[in-house]
């Protein structure tokens, strides 16, 4: 069962000088993002952060195919993401955005039915998702019945089911409290280690971008725009004491004043 | 609530309670001498005549019936295929909702008159009326409801790469299904009002014909009798609404209740 781990493929994402224009020009269009080129690793956890308005949703939601660059472009694992490939990218939203009507199995199959691929093999392989996010008791409850964190980890086993070489998070702990959120983050962590895609995350929360990441991309706000990449190297696992550490407050501060100063990063030195 | 609570009786068992309680009364009101019996005659002396006349009851029963069917059918279908087009075409959604609430506050039944000129005394214009009668509310429901469908389900299931068509039927459609139900709910309950109200204005035969023909000479357990069996359809039709709603949209309501 637990085969499903590292059968996965990843792959990197390229971003290619995307840029994103909201409105007409003649009234007034708004340049969401300006020119941001980036690329990421097959296999590592790449966080995007940024103040609000700068656009990281923006480009995540163009890496699921789901919204379409101005100019520029996106591919993963070498091809163009032109609209969704759900074997490809997996999505998890900000809320779960189950189905009601279906039970937390159901909803984990979902991607699956709509490939067509027969009964048996959907349940197999949500069970086993559902298992990986530690529900495997919960397969028959519906979403009313289910906590918040619940509800996002059964989000994360329908990203997963189809072992998509990337998965997209856009802010998936972002409705959950505190408490809930940083054992989500563990949680990741674990699957993440386990299955090995690689994840793009986006987030509002440096604490978690710092404890999560491999490297952090830090944009800027209207247009947004890439500042810089910080390359996080705390050891892995990851666990909660690092965050006392004097590393990573230092790394979480550089980020900070990245985003509080977007002048440069010349000022700090 | 809390006296309910107190009684420890579920909400069922109390609506049980009461209504057998309405029912004795019934009874025993007038055989008390509190109301005279030609203004309401006891329960039993109404199911007598019934039971007495029950060719005649059932004879009209069927014509109600059947306009009822046929005018449910109308209403609710084509309030529900409106209302979703409504709540889903953003450009229509605001005009249209105010201009169907406010034609909702029209007392229709001033229009039946001219349908029983156009249509004639038969069902034709029963159907007509109560089919106008119960569009208008399953249409401002059907929208209602479309419109309160989360988008983002729509588009999770895009990113799972549903395509259009699967989009509407695995999502859009079952979203819509609690919407579609309270539709039918409200305009299946008010076209089986429209149907008795215009057997009862003008026409030959149905319970509203037999209600209005018995109460011009007075014979009050026959009205009464007529009435039961109004009752009995729409109670009937009200378990089969909930009995559809428990058998589709269970989650619905188990998220009402939360």
């Amino acid at each position: 069962m637990i085969e499903t781990a590292r059968t996965t493929r990843a792959a990197g994402i390229e971003v290619r000088g995307v840029s994103m224009r909201y409105g007409n020009a003649e009234a007034g269009a708004t340049l969401a993002l300006k020119d941001v080129s980036l690329s990421i690793a097959p296999g590592s956890f790449f966080v995007l952060v940024g103040p609000s308005g700068c656009g990281k949703s923006s480009l995540l939601m163009m890496m699921t195919g789901l919204l379409q660059p101005t100019s520029g472009q996106i591919l993963c694992g070498g091809q163009a993401m032109d609209k969704p490939y759900p074997d490809r990218a997996g999505v998890v939203f900000q809320e779960a955005n189950l189905y009601p009507w279906l039970t937390a199995q159901k909803n984990v199959e979902f991607p699956l039915m709509l490939k067509g691929i027969p009964q048996e093999e959907r349940s197999r392989r949500a069970i086993e998702a559902l298992d990986l996010v530690g529900l495997a008791g919960f397969a028959q409850r519906h979403p009313h019945e289910l906590s918040g964190g619940m509800k996002q980890r059964v989000s994360i086993a329908r990203g997963l089911v189809q072992q998509p070489a990337v998965l997209l998070m856009d802010e998936p702990f972002a409705a959950l409290d505190e408490q809930t959120r940083l054992t989500m983050g563990d949680e990741l962590l674990r699957i993440w280690e386990r299955t090995g895609q690689t994840i793009v995350f986006v987030t509002h929360s440096l604490t978690e971008a710092v404890y999560l990441a491999d490297e952090i991309a830090v944009m800027s706000a209207r247009p947004g725009q890439l500042m810089e990449i910080v390359a996080v190297d705390l050891p892995r696992p990851r666990s909660l004491e690092m965050m006392g550490t004097p590393e990573y407050a230092g790394l979480r501060n550089r980020i900070w004043q990245l985003i509080r100063n977007p002048a440069g990063p010349g000022h700090e030195h | 609530m809390s006296t309910e609570a107190a009684a420890g009786l579920s909400p069922a068992a109390t609506r049980r309670l009461i209504l057998l309680l309405i029912l004795l009364a019934w009874e025993a009101a007038p055989r008390l001498g509190w109301v005279p019996s030609l203004f309401l005659p006891p329960l039993s002396q109404a199911v007598a005549a019934v039971h007495a006349d029950r060719m005649a009851y059932a004879q009209n029963l069927a014509v109600t019936l059947g306009e009822v069917a046929v005018s449910m059918v109308l209403a609710c279908g084509s309030g529900i295929a409106l209302g979703a087009v409504i709540g889903s075409v953003r450009v229509l959604r605001k005009p249209m909702t105010s201009l169907f609430s406010s034609l909702y506050a029209i007392p229709l039944v001033i229009l039946y008159p001219l349908m029983a000129a156009w249509l004639g005394i038969g069902p034709e214009s029963k159907i007509a009326f109560a089919s106008l009668y119960g569009v208008i509310p399953a249409i401002l429901a059907s929208a209602a409801g479309i419109q309160s469908i989360d988008p983002h389900l729509a588009v999770t299931a895009r990113s799972m790469g549903a395509t259009l068509r699967q989009r509407l039927v695995h999502v859009i459609l079952p979203a819509a299904i609690p919407s579609v139900l309270s539709a039918v709910r409200i305009g299946g309950a008010l076209a089986i009002v429209g149907v008795v109200v215009a057997e009862m204005l003008t026409s030959t035969a149905g319970l509203g014909f037999l209600i209005t023909s018995y109460r011009t000479v007075l014979d009050s357990p026959r009205v009464f009798g007529a009435i039961l069996c109004v009752l009995a359809i729409v109670l009937i039709f009200d378990a089969v609404v909930r009995w559809l709603e428990r058998r589709t949209a269970g989650w619905s309501a188990a998220i009402g209740r939360k």
